[in-house]
């Protein structure tokens, strides 16, 4: 019988399952072969005492190979017990329950075995002691005198014969052939008596049938009467065959009177006799004959046991295997493993359920394939969606519109940078908050109509431009709402995207008051020198008949003057709307910038001025003449507010996530109060006394024709901070 | 199933434990041996003599009075002798004498080959069967002036139970007797 796969290891198990198909062969075999040797030998044993001595050989043979192969049987069987043993100490899975079984079994088939082997021992001990004790030794012994006694009558009786045939074979024998005297005296006896003449040399005369076995005996028992002491003239021999009467002549000769005894007279007594021997063989050998049979039963006792304990081993396993296969795929498929295949084929319920685990292991295997066929499907989806998802922030990001994104619920589901930093708001603040709540009062009104309107609207969008006060400063928006839609028709929330219109305003200003500039200018420049030429002639021809008369002199002087003022004003206003197009080339802002501080250095001794040039700061493409100049007006109007003290600071410095050269001139001084930031860059807006407004105007048009922009916070602690930025790569130029 | 094929299965099974369990069923006796060997060579035989003795103990006698046949097998080999080399058998020959006893009768039956001797005493039977008298034709004519040696061994060679016992005891000896190869010499002329 073979041991039950054990965890190892893999199911290990097909060289396990194999060994124990060889084991259970091996076990089948052996039985056979001790079944077979055992029936060959009892009909071999038969003949053993009446064949050749090589058959004995073969026999002798046969029973070692036997008794060889029931030591083989014990061993594989006692070998098994032990490795249950052995199981079981190492908690091997099912050994327990296999040893149990295997105990039940030999328990109950110990008991009544051993129960039935001291049964069998008295029964067999009280039969042999009753057989060779009792009364068959007294009859066997009575019925072998009776036919003794029998036999020996019958040779008395012959004695008679055996006188007679003597007395006249004495008295004729010379005269008449001793065969016709032996005729004439057996005349009148029972025809199985036969007279015979025996000599030295054999039998001389006979009269009557006698078997030549009969007289070959009688010869020898006369041969062994010779010479003895108990030699009588007159004897009887009885035998199996035969009782005889012998009468010794003096002449040597002896006359003998045998009757044959018929045969089933002869078999009887021959069966007596036998009888009587084995009786008394029987009982010589006794103790052997005894001991053999215990012998025996111990045999079969120990066959008993050995073949329950078998079939314990054997059903145990039957169980216990299923089980344990069962229990280490289990492990196997918890570990993930869905390869597991169980081999293990019965018609049982055991079978059943191995079959159902290994269904229920392939259908895992499908589903989790199944599975992975999808989560890899998923993937791919979930990238593509992260993708597009990716791209389309990066759009967001990178696009100059602001762009809100509202769910069904009305909560914000996304802003971009530039809604950030327009409208002045924290994401992670408002982000999936409903947008109700985000929308500060003043501004909730406006969002309300226009929500209502995309409503109402057949295509589900609106544009509307809207001004706000975002953080104290005025911007212009252009709206965009637009409700999004399903395929199916579904609200799925709103996409709000707005433009910052100040800028574009702001342009759209400096252009026209450039136009109104030139026009002034042009108006007003042409009757300037008219008005200066008159009153210079004026002066020439009055002056001298006038004499010193002071209000000729003043009044023609301040007409000069103001005429003067006018064209400097003139000049100005020419200038600002006559600017020309820039003239680029590539360079490095900084080296271009640093003279222009310098010469504020000399002209300004009073004020700290520095200049911090940035190692690493890209070349951009500008206008030296104009960027001078911007610097030049954005220096003047820190000058101005700073007078004599102060420090201006002018930084050039790259800003690479934004791909920008920025220009900053910060100054300490009173800083630029919020609400005319907004103008700051408008023309002809300016609180300096004396001032044109057209400073900064100009520096706003420079940054714009550089397509750049130019912006004014407050410094911290004080004062105020310009700031230009500058594309490096500027549209056009790669 | 008959009794005696029962008793044959007995006898089987009995047999294999006869290598495990089953004790030794001979009983020990005194050694046997052979003794008085003389012999007489000439031409082409030689008659050789000799006793066997303590071959039959008592518990042998009683099973020969039991109607158990014993029978002994008995080997006698002719050598002659060199005296600077190896000895060379000249003859040799195997025979067996048998005894048994028959109650019916009461006489002993005795067989040394020449047939059956009906011998009433017991004390002639065991005579018959421990004296021999032994001609061994010899391959070679006798050599005059040379030596020349009989080797004599015996051994219990059969003892004839009744059936049943026969497959009882089918391979168990009940008595163990053997003896060794004893030699005696010949006379030659």
């Amino acid at each position: 019988m073979s041991e039950p796969a054990r965890r190892t290891p893999g199911f290990s198990s097909e060289q396990d399952l194999a060994k124990k198909k060889r084991e259970r062969i091996a076990i089948g075999i052996v039985s056979a072969l001790v079944i077979g040797l055992t029936v060959l030998e009892a009909n071999l044993a038969a003949l053993g005492g009446t064949v050749a001595f090589t058959n004995n050989i073969v026999i002798f043979a046969l029973i070692n190979l036997n008794v060889i192969l029931i030591v083989l049987l014990i061993f594989l069987v006692t070998r098994n017990i032990f490795k249950l043993i052995l199981d079981r100490k190492r908690n091997i899975l099912g050994a327990k329950i296999r040893s149990r079984l295997v105990l039940i079994f030999i328990s109950f088939s110990l008991l009544p075995t051993i129960l039935l082997f001291i049964a069998a021992a008295n029964i067999t001990t009280t039969s042999i002691k009753s057989w060779i004790g009792g009364r068959v030794g007294v009859a066997l012994t009575g019925a072998l005198d009776i036919a003794r006694g029998n036999l020996e009558k019958e040779a008395g009786n012959l004695s008679g014969v055996a006188d007679r045939a003597a007395s006249a074979v004495l008295r004729k024998g010379k005269k008449v052939p001793v065969v016709n005297v032996l005729e004439t005296a057996r005349r009148g006896n029972p025809p199985r008596v036969s007279l015979l003449v025996v000599g030295p040399g054999g039998v001389v005369a006979r009269s009557g049938d006698v078997p030549r076995e009969i007289t070959s005996q009688i010869r020898s028992r006369l041969q062994g009467q010779e010479g003895g002491r108990d030699r009588k003239d007159g004897m009887t021999f009885v035998g199996e065959a035969y009782a005889a009467a012998v009468r010794l002549l003096p002449d040597g000769r002896a006359v003998v009177a045998v009757k044959t005894l018929p045969p089933e007279e002869m078999n009887r007594i021959r069966e007596i006799a036998r009888a009587y021997d084995e009786y008394h063989q029987v009982r010589l050998l006794d103790d052997p004959i005894r001991a053999s049979y215990i012998a025996t039963l111990i045999l079969i006792t120990l066959l008993v046991v050995f073949a329950a304990s078998w079939m314990g081993i054997y059903l145990a396993r039957q169980i216990t295997v299923p089980v344990q296969m069962l229990a280490e795929g289990t492990e196997k498929v918890a570990s993930g493993d869905l390869d597991v295949r169980l081999d293990y084929r019965s018609n049982d319920e055991f079978g059943n359920l191995v079959g159902s685990f290994n269904r229920m292991t392939a259908d895992l295997k499908e589903m989790k394939k199944s599975l992975e066929d999808a989560n890899i499907s998923l993937s791919a989806t979930y990238e593509e969606l992260r993708r597009r998802s990716r791209f389309i922030e990066t759009i967001l990001t990178n696009i100059s519109t602001g762009v809100i994104v509202i769910d069904r619920a009305g909560r914000i589901a996304m802003i971009n940078k530039v809604a950030e930093r327009l409208l002045a708001i924290k994401t992670d603040k408002v982000l999936g908050k409903p947008y109700k709540e985000v929308v500060r009062e003043e501004h909730y009104e406006a969002v309300r109509t226009l929500s209502r309107e995309v409503g109402e609207m057949p295509g589900r969008q609106v544009e509307r431009q809207v001004d706000l006060s975002v953080g104290g400063k005025e911007i212009s928006l252009r709206v965009s709402v637009t409700a999004l839609q399903a395929d199916d028709g579904e609200y799925m929330g709103l996409v709000v995207a707005f433009d910052d219109l100040s800028q574009a305003m702001r342009l759209q200003r400096v252009m026209a008051w450039r136009e109104v500039a030139r026009r002034i200018a042009h108006e007003i420049r042409n009757p300037l020198t008219p008005i200066q030429l008159s009153t210079e002639r004026l002066q020439k021809k009055f002056a001298p008949s006038l004499g010193d008369d002071p209000a000729f002199s003043e009044c023609t002087q301040t007409i000069l003057s103001e005429v003067g003022s006018l064209k400097a004003l003139v000049e100005e206003f020419t200038r600002f709307a006559r600017m020309p197009a820039p003239a680029f080339q590539e360079g490095n802002l900084a080296d271009e910038l640093k003279p222009v501080v310098e010469t504020f250095r000399t002209a300004h001794p009073g004020i700290a001025w520095e200049f911090e040039g940035k190692e690493g700061t890209p070349p951009v493409w500008f206008d030296p003449f104009q960027i001078r100049r911007a610097l030049t007006n954005l220096l003047e109007n820190a000058a101005a507010v700073l007078g004599n003290g102060g420090r201006v600071m002018v930084r050039v410095g790259h800003e690479p996530t934004l791909g920008t050269v920025r220009v900053s001139v910060s100054d300490d001084g009173p800083g630029i109060p919020p609400g005319d930031r907004d103008r700051l860059f408008e023309p002809y807006f300016s609180r300096k006394e004396g001032g044109t407004g057209l400073g900064l105007a100009i520096v706003s048009a420079i940054a714009n024709d550089h397509q750049g922009t130019v912006m004014v916070r407050d410094n911290i602690p004080r004062g105020a901070i310009f700031e230009i930025e500058f594309p490096v790569r500027p549209k056009g130029r790669g | 199933m008959s009794g005696e094929a029962v008793l044959r299965y007995v006898a089987i099974s009995l047999i294999f434990l006869g290598v495990l369990v089953a004790p030794d069923l001979s009983v020990a006796a005194p050694k046997a041996d052979i003794a008085n060997i003389r012999g007489q060579a000439k031409g082409r035989e030689a008659r050789v003599s000799f006793t066997l003795r303590k071959a039959f103990s008592p518990e042998m006698v009683e099973a020969l009075k039991s109607g158990i046949e014993i029978s002994f097998k008995t080997v006698v080999r002719v050598e002659r002798v060199h005296r600077n080399w190896f000895d060379a058998t000249v003859g040799e020959v195997t025979f067996s004498h048998s005894v048994r006893y028959d109650s019916l009768s009461r006489v002993y039956l005795l067989n040394r080959g020449k047939g059956e001797e009906l011998i009433p005493d017991i004390f002639a039977a065991l005579s018959g069967m421990t004296q021999y008298e032994v001609v061994v034709p010899l391959d070679f004519e006798i050599e005059r002036g040379k030596r020349y040696r009989a080797w004599v061994r015996t051994r219990l060679d059969k003892v004839g139970l009744s059936e049943p016992l026969r497959s009882i005891f089918f391979f168990s000896s009940l008595w163990d007797v053997e003896t060794d190869w004893e030699k005696g010499d010949i006379s030659a002329p």
